[in-house]
């Protein structure tokens, strides 16, 4: 039976097991203070009993029954002309399975053809089995829950710590992914590691990961040029353009504008952050690049190439305004007010008072929100696979095509790959590189907004 | 006493009122170029694809010829991958933002759930790629560029979002509203969702249109599990290869052919219109619901 008719079937299920069960003790019900939980909550008892139980069994059905099949698999006697090495073997079967799950496709040995029919039958064979199994699960389950329909039946705080274990199961989630991302990329980098030293990863200066074959491998795997390109277009270039311009229409808005102009402008600046990146992307690839291009012409550089660090770095700096522009408000706006009022009735004008006072008291924060904004730029993706090139160029030319490790990510993971040569791979000691640097970034700045926070309250 | 009068103290008070001035007229150019630069952007795309915009392009889907490509097949599957972040997303993160702001117990490891969330915040989403590639494809098996391995990995990024918004919005509930229903005796799971959550809706609401917009518009984690080939027929189901609007803008951007600038703006108006409709929802939902206790 399909996933998604034995969900439904089991819903069924729960269904009638809720009202059969609330009937029941709606039945009990005889008079005021007679039951302990109401009627509601039996249903919900019962309607439990039949599903969890249901779909664990389900999962673990899911989990084994391959391997079962697998070995039913070798049993039949058709397994018997399959070559013996192994590693044919599997490719041959998993190509049959393939085919039996779409039958439309072709076979690229004619071997695997012969085994679908196989694979069919003991697939069908299992898969009974499979919801026979859910179904005496639900079955049991349920009729366990019904025979504790009684009127004392605590079936209140039953369901309630059930709801209990569901909502910790959905918070511990979050832990689940981080633990998951972590073990990812540890994982993928060891064997990363496991061909090409970490040393001249982090160290080498030549990044070419095309023609890395024999015992040279190690040296085409440098990533200090991607390390670098990734600083001076998302921590250099974006900057220049984001800081200036985030933190004095921060101040702009916050100090002088009048309160009409303020609620006009803000979420006007704030749709800044919500263009999706690709647009961006696109934006800096047909229209920013070309006036860089012509720029670089017109300042005498000769043939300058399309793709440039400049293009990528000012429309990526665009991108993070808002987010500046929204951290150095939060923060201006924590300075004590009697701070201010103190430094305009020494006779200070106002655009003195920001640059003396404001700014210097609420510095920290600033610092913090850069910061974040740093770790969100050199994780951008899209601006820079699509406008800043693919070239590992170690210059501190903003005309020059650059590349970041977000981009190599993308290149080295996109396309036809197998999936363990060391290419692939290093996408995800990029990947560990980056998210460790992001990582440190942002706790660094949480514990610098937090500590300044308080050092205000 | 001073004399105020003086030449020398007239200057020095003119040099510092110009360097007021001044201050004030950068701050407003600051703002200034960067609305220009957001009014650049759309009104290039607009002017570039508003012509590419019709009832052909919207019910087509891609094609190699740029006259008849459109969108459909493309907006079906982001409309496809959304549905299936929406529905593990928005009841794992509400689940969790509860658990979180009622019940959790003061220990350590809740201090950990609480600093993974908010980094998973702020990881940036081509790592959520890479995860949804190494677990989703290669250890558990799911098909490759379909909604379902796509609308999974960007739960994982939506989801911390929601749990942030969630608990804002219980968090702002105040706690007479919990002190009054316990008092005429409903157990506290019962006033979380009698009484807390229902209070709290508008803001979980408004915080999980906002990540799905952010969900909608996200491309890198993507291009990672493969959403990257070229699809012709819409996908009829969550497991089905599929590309999705963003995907379609990136591939459409790729082509040598002129002719797909106007297609690639058209699909980027697209999209623009789609999450505008989705922000300004939230911030109607905002406006209408909003309580001040």
């Amino acid at each position: 039976m399909p996933a998604s008719l034995l969900l439904l079937c089991l819903a069924g299920f729960g269904l009638i097991g809720w009202l059969t069960a609330r009937a029941k003790a709606q039945r009990l019900n005889t008079g005021r203070g007679v039951l302990h939980s109401l009627p509601g909550h039996h249903g919900w008892h019962v309607a439990l009993w039949i599903v969890v139980p249901a779909l664990v069994g389900w999962v673990i059905w899911a989990i084994v029954s391959p391997g079962m099949i697998y070995a039913a698999l070798m049993a039949s006697p058709e397994a018997a002309s399959l070559p013996t090495n192994p590693m044919e073997r599997d490719s041959i079967l998993s190509e049959a399975f393939q085919l039996a799950a779409n039958p439309g496709s072709l076979a690229f040995n004619p071997l695997a053809e012969n085994f679908v029919g196989v694979v069919n039958g003991i697939n069908s064979k299992f898969n009974s089995i499979g919801t026979a199994l859910v179904a005496i699960i639900a079955f049991c389950g349920g009729a366990f829950g019904y025979t504790k329909i009684k009127a004392k039946f605590p079936a209140r705080t039953r369901v309630e710590f059930a709801v209990m274990a569901g909502l910790l199961i959905a918070s511990l989630m979050a832990i689940l992914t981080t633990v998951g991302i972590i073990a990812t990329l540890v994982f993928e980098t060891g064997r990363f590691f496991a061909v090409v030293s970490p040393v001249d990863f982090l160290t080498g200066l030549r990044w070419s990961p095309q023609d890395g074959t024999g015992p040279e491998v190690s040296q085409t795997y440098g990533a200090i040029p991607l390390f670098w390109g990734t600083i001076f277009i998302g921590a250099i270039i974006a900057m220049i353009v984001a800081i200036p311009l985030g933190l004095m229409g921060a101040i702009y808005l916050t100090q002088y504008a009048s309160a009409t102009v303020r609620r006009w402008v803000k979420p006007l600046l704030e749709i800044l952050a919500g263009v999706p990146t690709v647009v961006y992307g696109y934006f800096a690839a047909l229209t920013v690049a070309p006036m860089v291009r012509d720029l670089a012409l017109a300042l005498g550089s000769e043939n300058p190439s399309t793709e440039s660090a400049l293009a990528a770095g000012v429309v990526m700096g665009v991108m993070i305004i808002p987010f500046v522009s929204s951290m150095a408000d939060d923060s201006i706006a924590a300075v004590p007010q009697a701070m201010r009022d103190g430094s305009l009735a020494m006779g200070a004008t106002p655009s003195e008072t920001i640059k003396r006072v404001l700014i210097p008291a609420a510095l920290p924060g600033i610092v913090a929100g850069v910061m974040l904004a740093v770790s969100r730029a050199i994780g951008e993706t899209m601006i820079v696979v699509m406008a800043a090139g693919a070239a590992a160029n170690l210059s501190a030319n903003p005309f020059a095509s650059m590349t970041t490790v977000t981009y190599q990510i993308v290149q080295l993971l996109t396309g036809d790959q197998e999936f363990d040569s060391p290419k692939t791979l290093s996408a995800f000691a990029l990947g560990l590189v980056l998210f460790v640097v992001t990582l440190i970034l942002n706790i660094i700045a949480l514990r610098v907004v937090k500590r300044f926070r308080e050092a205000y309250e | 006493m001073s004399n105020w009068h003086t030449p020398d103290a007239n200057a020095r008070l003119k040099r510092r009122y110009g360097a007021e001035r001044r201050f004030k007229a950068v701050g407003l150019i600051a703002i200034l170029l960067s609305l220009g630069f957001l009014a650049f952007l759309l009104v290039t795309m607009v002017a570039n694809g508003v012509s590419g915009i019709n009832w052909s392009f919207l019910s087509n889907s891609d094609s190699t010829d740029a006259a008849t490509a459109g969108v459909w097949g493309s907006l079906k599957g982001s409309l496809l991958t959304m549905g299936v972040t929406l529905a593990l997303s928005f009841p794992m993160g509400v689940c969790a933002a509860i658990y979180l702001e009622e019940f959790a117990p003061r220990q350590r490891w809740v201090d950990w759930v609480e600093v993974s969330i908010n980094n998973l915040a702020a990881v940036p989403s081509v790592i959520f790629g890479l995860l949804g590639l190494a677990m989703f494809i290669n250890v558990a098996g799911m098909p490759r560029s379909s909604a379902l391995v796509g609308g999974v990995t960007l739960a994982l990024m939506t989801m911390p979002v929601i749990v942030i918004a969630g608990r804002n919005a219980i968090k702002a509930v105040p706690p007479s509203i919990r002190d009054a229903a316990l008092a005429v005796g409903a157990s506290r799971v019962q006033t979380v969702f009698h009484h807390v959550l229902p209070l709290a809706l508008p803001g979980i609401l408004t915080g999980t249109i906002i990540g799905m917009a952010r969900a909608l518009g996200e491309t890198a984690p993507l291009l990672m599990i493969g959403m990257r080939a070229f699809i012709a027929t819409p996908a009829s189901g969550v497991t089905d290869p599929t590309s999705v609007l963003p995907m379609q803008i990136f591939l459409w951007s790729d082509e040598v052919d002129q002719a797909f600038v106007r297609n690639t703006s058209a699909a980027i108006i697209v999209l623009l219109v789609f999450l505008l409709a989705m922000n300004g929802l939230a911030i109607y939902l905002r406006n209408k619901f909003e309580t001040r206790w």
